[in-house]
């Protein structure tokens, strides 16, 4: 029997004399091939060998003198940082890479107040329109350049746009001039008079002789950018000329870029990630006794996102009935394992006394409640909604799939249509295309730009939330000098939130770090910071 | 020297095709990659000036002929997220698939010629029944879920490499290569299964051929013919399963580099789509059809160097 081989185009059958010559050719071509063969094996042999040795093993050294400086460590982070310029810098991924390369006038501190920094002192007029800061001297740039006060009128001008026109931070956008004034001061003058400015000036200061800050990221901060590499790693090396005495204790921080929190998690454990922050509380529970669990307030509003300017939640009795339709509770629970704290308003307890805590069980989890509120409505059969969420986020669709089994119990049926996070940013929250949404909003550590993203106009303002006198009380605070009037303000805005049911705003989540043994001093801060300059390796002789 | 120009018109033909289905692709989805890098809150005037900056303010169009023309100089443009020239991206993230994929496919010959032959010894015996229900067996497993096991049992559990840890060839080239070798052997695995296979069944094809039959009635013992005849003479539909498993593979295994945490050509590219990153997309997306053209290419004069029957035409 003959078969042909489709890719055997010619006749199987040889003649006596070509068998023989074939021989002879292939047994040379055998032979090359052995030999390669033999290569290949020793070759593939060698690297299986090196893979196995444990000299890979260990991604973080301690110094090895017993002192509690130097050593290394690893961060793990699962966003592709894109910008290192500090003044377009706008992702939150971002900014905690530079929060240690760059320094501002003043800084946030863990317990969420401004410390002056770059600045020795501060003071702002009566009026509010004019900040002078005394700037700290014998402060170097990475580059060895010492900081003047001519970096520090270049970086806020560039900042606030004065030469070009538009600003590259909006908040600075009232600027009027930023002038040297004094001895070694600088002053920054308003065109409106504002009283809360001040946690928007950790505007970083950069050498005005660097033209390419984004390329050449250079700053005062206590480590110096060293390199990054496209879905690899960002590295950072000690800044030893650093102005603060004591600190950094690193001599390098590697911020290890991973694909998604599961390789990031499975690294942690394997030994080659040291720090992982805002990890999963369920994910948290399965590390070993090589870790400490660290967590802290967070700053961020989880939010079942009603668009208020969309039927049906254009209703204010069904947005209402929303609030008594969600158990929080139970959501935290199955969601956080618990490690959050339920909200009613928008804003989170981590904002101390700007955080009305009046408002705390406004809405108590009542479905009788919610299945009449929406009979008052016209739904005395519930009624069929979507909830778009960004896929990337596993966090938002499990909040989601929950709300919708809550939902359920009171008729109203919500069909989860996931979608991926370019396509999130563009339906959901640049052109308003959607019913209801879950998302974490996250804000700069100030009341009024957690706040401000529910006046009327704003461009942020994706929930389409519409209160005459949210606007007023709101552009009304700005140009108050006394703070215990602006507090008393901002907390009435957040009962307006809730008397106008704005959406479901539900948890405040924890920020849980992992910190492997043998590290000690990191700090979780209530903003999207990772601050390294503190972490050091427990010492040998203490 | 017709051959080379027939090839060559036919790359020219794939990389324009590809790059107008890409163009459409990101033309048709939604996303706006200057709102993807300064993320949710970014003011509108921040996303005017970055918008500025990088010509997304351009009809795309527009943008898309820019690109073109750009092309066709050999300037790929600059990657709208990483600000870096995307020849520059490309040639950082190559080197790293294309080592991944030469020991990929190496680990691929290497185990499945043997297992081929030993399979095609005595069909239908235990040892070929075996190897026929392993090869099924692993080549069902989905990629990501042979990656996940990896990790977790010879990574987590056994200890054999660190998981996640990736060594950068800059920093250490052995090093490099011994934290590809797992990934390497996660994405040969499936392709030995369905090699070893083809192999038996070319192999078991030719023994039954008459010149074979011929040369052992002439005295010719059965390793000799084996070795002389009968595997050499079946190359040649091993070849193109090959060219098929090259291309597949030097394309970057997407599964392998996400869960080995490998900074090859796929996670860029998953990236660039996620972000909308148009000229890096289009620059990966033509390394990728290129690639396959080529390694076709290569398949005809390896075909033509095996069986000189086969004239390249």
């Amino acid at each position: 029997m003959l078969k042909y081989n489709k890719m055997n185009m010619g006749e199987d059958v040889r003649g006596e004399g070509e068998v023989s010559m074939q021989c002879l050719r292939i047994g040379r071509r055998l032979q090359v091939l052995r030999c390669a063969c033999l290569v290949i094996t020793l070759f593939l042999f060698t690297f299986s060998q090196l893979s196995c040795a444990p000299l890979f093993r260990t991604a973080s050294r301690a110094p090895d003198d017993g002192s509690i400086y130097g050593g290394e460590v690893v961060v793990g982070i699962t966003q592709e940082p894109t910008l290192f310029d500090p003044h377009t810098v706008v992702a939150a991924g971002d900014e905690e890479i530079i929060f240690n390369i760059f320094e501002g006038l003043v800084k946030c501190t863990p317990d969420g107040h401004f410390e002056p920094a770059l600045a020795i002192d501060y003071s702002i007029s009566e009026d509010a329109m004019t900040y002078t800061f005394l700037i700290r001297s014998g402060v170097r740039f990475h580059n060895g350049e010492v900081m003047t006060r001519e970096d520090v009128v270049y970086s806020i001008r560039r900042a606030a746009g004065l030469d070009t026109g538009t600003p590259l931070r909006s908040e600075l956008s009232d600027i009027q001039s930023v002038t040297l004034s004094g001895e070694n001061e600088v002053s920054i003058v308003l065109n409106e008079p504002d009283a809360e400015l001040l946690p928007f000036l950790n505007v970083a200061i950069i050498p005005r002789s660097v033209s390419d800050i984004n390329d050449t990221p250079i700053g005062t901060g206590p480590f110096k950018f060293s390199s990054y590499r496209v879905s690899e790693s960002v590295i950072l090396v000690r800044n030893d000329d650093y102005w603060q005495e004591g600190i950094p204790y690193l001599n390098k921080v590697t911020f290890k870029i991973t694909a998604d929190m599961n390789t990031a998690f499975m690294q942690l454990r394997s030994g080659s990630i040291d720090i992982f922050p805002y990890l999963d509380p369920e994910k948290a529970s399965q590390l070993t006794d090589d870790f400490q669990i660290i967590s802290g307030e967070s700053d961020m509003i989880h939010v079942f996102a009603l668009n208020n300017a969309v039927a049906p939640f254009d209703n204010p009795k069904v947005r209402e009935a929303m609030n008594y339709a969600v158990d929080r509770e139970s959501l935290i629970s199955l969601l956080m394992s618990g490690e959050g704290t339920m909200i009613f308003s928008g804003m989170s307890p981590a904002m101390g006394s700007y955080y009305n805590e009046s408002l705390e069980n406004a809405y108590r989890y009542d479905p009788g409640k919610a299945v009449e509120l929406l009979e008052q409505a016209g739904f005395p059969d519930g009624f069929q909604a979507t909830v778009t969420v960004p896929s990337n986020y596993a966090h938002h669709v499990n909040a989601a799939t929950i709300i919708a089994d809550q939902l359920r119990k009171v008729g109203v049926e919500l069909t989860i249509v996931s979608v991926d996070w370019a396509t999130w940013l563009e339906k959901v929250y640049t052109d308003r295309d959607y019913q209801s949404t879950v998302i974490a909003l996250t804000s700069e550590f100030a009341p009024r730009d957690v706040l401000n993203r529910y006046v009327s106009d704003a461009h942020n303002n994706f929930i389409g939330f519409n209160s005459k006198e949210y606007d007023r009380i709101f552009s009304s605070i700005r140009s108050e000098p006394d703070e215990d009037e602006r507090i008393l303000a901002y907390r009435r805005l957040q009962e307006i939130l809730v008397s106008e049911n704005a959406s479901v705003f539900f948890q405040d989540p924890r920020n849980i770090v992992a910190v492997r043994n043998g590290l000690i001093g990191y700090v979780v801060y209530p903003v999207y910071v990772q601050d390294l300059s503190v972490v050091h390796y427990e010492g040998a002789k203490e | 020297m017709n051959y080379f120009l027939k090839r060559t018109i036919q790359l020219i033909c794939t990389l324009i095709t590809v790059s107008i289905i890409t163009f459409c692709a990101f033309y048709v989805i939604p996303g706006d990659p200057a709102r993807v890098i300064l993320g949710p809150d970014a003011s509108d005037e921040q996303m005017d000036n970055l918008r500025e900056d990088l010509g997304l303010n351009r009809s795309f169009p527009v943008r898309y002929f820019r690109w073109v023309s750009g092309a066709l100089t050999g300037d790929l443009g600059k990657s709208l997220t990483f600000r870096q020239p995307v020849s520059e991206l490309l040639g950082q993230k190559l080197p790293v698939t294309l080592s991944l994929a030469a020991m990929a496919l190496l680990i691929t010959m290497l185990i499945s010629f043997p297992l081929g032959i030993l399979a095609s010894g005595r069909p239908g015996k235990f040892l070929d029944q075996l190897l026929s229900v392993l090869g099924n067996i692993f080549f069902s497993f989905p990629p990501f879920v042979l990656a996940l096991l990896m990790t977790l049992l010879l990574g987590l559990t056994l200890k054999l490499f660190v998981a996640g840890e990736y060594i950068s060839f800059t920093e250490s080239v052995p090093g490099f290569l011994a934290s590809l070798f797992f990934p390497a052997l996660a994405v040969a695995v499936p392709k030995i299964a369905i090699s070893q296979k083809f192999l038996r069944a070319s192999i078991l094809a030719e023994k039954n051929k008459e010149y074979v039959r011929a040369a052992k009635s002439r005295g010719l013992s059965d390793t000799k013919a084996m070795v002389l005849h009968i595997i050499p003479n079946s190359l040649v539909p091993i070849i193109t399963v090959f060219t098929i498993i090259a291309s597949e593979i030097l394309g970057g295994s997407l599964v392998v580099e996400m869960v080995f945490n490998i900074p090859g050509i796929s996670r860029l590219l998953i990236t660039a789509i996620n972000v909308r990153d148009f000229p890096l997309t289009q620059g990966i997306v033509l390394y990728l059809a290129g690639m396959t053209v080529i390694v076709y290419f290569l398949a005809d004069i390896l075909h033509s160097l095996v069986d000189p029957r086969i004239r390249l035409k």
